[in-house]
């Protein structure tokens, strides 16, 4: 007898709950800034077959590809091998991982003695190891540079922590105190969970729990099947590229084939460009959530996401491309510049079938910028990890958010006052840039302008990995709507005149993508996100919209007059 | 139609290069699913990406 519609959404409620009581405990536990103040992190709950059944609206990324780690870390240890109290630790970005940032702690739940399922906790942590400080090793040729590859291993056994196994992790990492109250709140933040979700099924039953979780994946399979099948068969194909990878000062080719074939959807990444020496590569688990990521942008909302919403949608990323890469091919920016690329090209393919669901193309880079060294007032080492929101992809009926984190992010910025008080840089500016939205009927969001000036007594490397600063690799338009404007990444040393890229003033191999360059107090760094593409002929936009957007000073006169066709005499 | 059969896959420790399913390319753990397609030994991650390589792959490829 199926489950009454009331009982069933108060049990759906409830797993979404428990992965949201996750993160506020994550949030509010973490020492880094990345976790309590970018919310790098995702929390979902699984039953005991593998079967996503709930997860919290936290990144996107990390949602997607934990359908896969969290099954690989099951198969791969074996279910039967998890014993209460147990916590699995897993970066391996071959074993469904996203990038080696990105660690996941995994806890079985057990019921009456008996094994329920999987909580995890996915969350990107701001340094560890490897040849670059906060591990973005922007020209990095392999995996051994990027940090410490740990593949399905238990730091804590029937809740006593393996002490051996934590001083190896922490002694590969540059901010050891910083993963020991990170990780820490990552594992904490699953007794919580484990908590609320016993708490669930004293209250309701096991088997009710169980067979409402089944219902809920049917539930959400058909509702998925129906919006596919709303969708007009065919074959949609779309190709972006990304400027460059950090090893060789070339383009890389991406290309995409969506079938849609009743209520089944097939996203075929096949003619996407053979892996590269550097770090954009993608892995299976971030092609898979991009994939994901673009079609819950274009279905309904209320899909309650689990296993079941899934199960229609069919990707093929062929290895050892960039939509997949090979050991022990680099990849820490596959999760950052690649996936969003990627889950705008689906969004883009299906463009024509869907022209008032679908969005043109947003900034598209997280602006990676790294740092770290000894901090002068503390003595301490420390690093950090920042980005920066850009500008999103102007819709049918509106135009796109300005500085909003990359698709697959969902992270928030760090406010000016933490971040100063930090780390040793003063934030000189912090504003959004006129014109960089792209011209449209509906215009693109605007990027944001960031200068940093270095502390005296401070001495900082850094890293970044940045994309679309290239002229002629701003996000796309649709239907006639314009680039958005580029990115950008500069340094202004001490006493000089004028801003310059990386490449002019160090001699980086790309302008974007580097590593370890040393800033010395009174250098300045100047970040330009990328803006949104527009939407629809520029020539048609609302004059009232064109006339706001000079007042609020989103679009210069100049660009007004000769982008909109604006009188300027009124 | 789906006719291939399991197979586990045995690695040593030293061993951390992972096998990538031939259809969707997804990293496979512990088993494979064998099967032979069009007149070749094909391992997938399930017998469900058999059934896509026949409807799918192989159909886009011509064959």
């Amino acid at each position: 007898m199926s489950i009454d519609p009331v009982t069933l959404t108060i049990l759906n409620n409830a797993f979404v709950n428990i992965c949201r009581e996750m993160g506020v405990t994550m949030m509010r536990t973490a020492f880094s800034p990345i976790f309590n103040e970018g919310l790098d992190f995702s929390c979902v709950l699984f039953d005991r077959r593998g079967n996503m059944i709930g997860q919290a609206e936290f990144c996107p990324a990390q949602l997607g590809a934990s359908l896969f780690i969290v099954r690989w870390t099951v198969e791969e240890l074996g279910v039967d091998s998890f014993e209460p109290g147990d916590v699995v630790l897993h970066n391996d970005p071959y074993r469904g991982g996203a990038h080696l940032p990105e660690h996941s702690v995994i806890r079985p739940v057990f019921h009456q003695g008996e094994l329920f399922g999987f909580l995890a906790n996915v969350g990107h942590l701001a340094e560890i190891g490897g040849k670059a400080v906060g591990s973005f090793a922007a020209d990095a040729t392999e995996v051994f540079q990027e940090g410490l590859r740990i593949p399905p291993v238990k730091i804590v056994k029937r809740d006593e922590n393996d002490m051996e196994l934590w001083r190896l992790i922490m002694s590969n990492h540059r901010t050891p105190r910083n993963t020991w109250g990170d990780l820490n709140a990552q594992i904490g933040s699953l007794r919580v969970a484990e908590r609320r979700l016993v708490e669930l099924l004293d209250r309701y039953g096991r088997d009710l729990v169980e067979q409402a979780a089944d219902e809920l994946m049917d539930y959400s399979e058909r509702w998925m099947r129906s919006e596919i099948e709303a969708i007009p068969d065919g074959v949609y194909e779309f190709s972006d590229v990304m400027e460059d990878d950090g090893v060789l000062a070339e383009p890389v080719d991406l290309h995409v084939t969506v079938t849609v074939d009743g209520d089944r959807l097939i996203v075929d990444w096949t003619g996407t460009s053979p892996q590269v020496r550097g770090p954009i590569n993608a892995t299976f688990g971030v092609t898979s959530g991009a994939t994901y990521n673009a079609i819950f942008h274009v279905t309904d909302q209320n899909i309650p996401k689990n296993s079941g919403a899934y199960r229609p949608i069919h990707i093929i990323a062929p290895p050892g491309t960039v939509a997949n890469v090979r050991y022990p091919g680099p990849s820490v920016g596959g999760n950052t510049e690649t996936h969003p690329k990627l889950a705008d090209m689906v969004v883009g393919a299906l463009a024509p079938a869907l022209p008032n669901r679908v969005a043109a193309a947003e900034g598209g880079s997280a602006c990676n910028f790294l740092f770290g060294g000894v901090h002068p007032k503390t003595g301490d080492y420390y690093a950090n990890y920042h980005l920066e929101g850009c500008g999103w992809g102007a819709k049918s009926y509106d135009d796109g958010n300005d500085a909003i984190i990359v698709t697959n992010g969902n992270c928030r910025n760090t406010p000016v006052e933490i971040f100063e008080t930090r780390y040793p840089m003063r934030t000189i500016e912090y504003s959004l840039i006129p014109d960089s939205g792209g011209a449209g009927k509906m215009r693109g969001g605007l990027g944001t302008r960031r200068i940093l000036r270095v502390e005296e007594g401070a001495e900082i490397t850094c890293n970044a990995l940045f994309d679309r600063t290239k002229p002629g690799f701003g996000a796309w338009g649709l239907e006639g709507g314009s680039k958005g404007g580029r990115g950008a990444i500069m340094v202004k040393r001490r006493g000089e005149p004028k801003f310059r890229t990386f490449s002019e003033a160090y001699g980086t191999v790309s302008p974007s993508k580097f590593t370890n360059i040393q800033l010395l107090p009174g250098d300045e760094v100047l970040i330009d996100s990328p803006g949104g593409g527009g939407y629809g002929d520029p020539l048609e936009r609302d004059r009232d919209r064109v006339l706001r957007d000079v007042e609020e000073g989103f679009v210069s006169t100049a660009a007004a007059a000769d982008r909109y066709g604006w009188d300027t005499a009124g | 139609m789906a006719g291939g059969h399991w197979e586990p896959i045995v690695t040593q420790v030293w061993e951390t290069i992972v096998t990538p399913c031939d259809c969707c390319g997804q990293v496979v753990a512990k088993q494979l699913w064998v099967a032979e397609v069009a007149g070749e030994e094909r391992r997938f991650c399930g017998p469900q990406c058999e059934e896509l390589y026949r409807t799918y792959v192989l159909e886009r490829r011509g064959r």
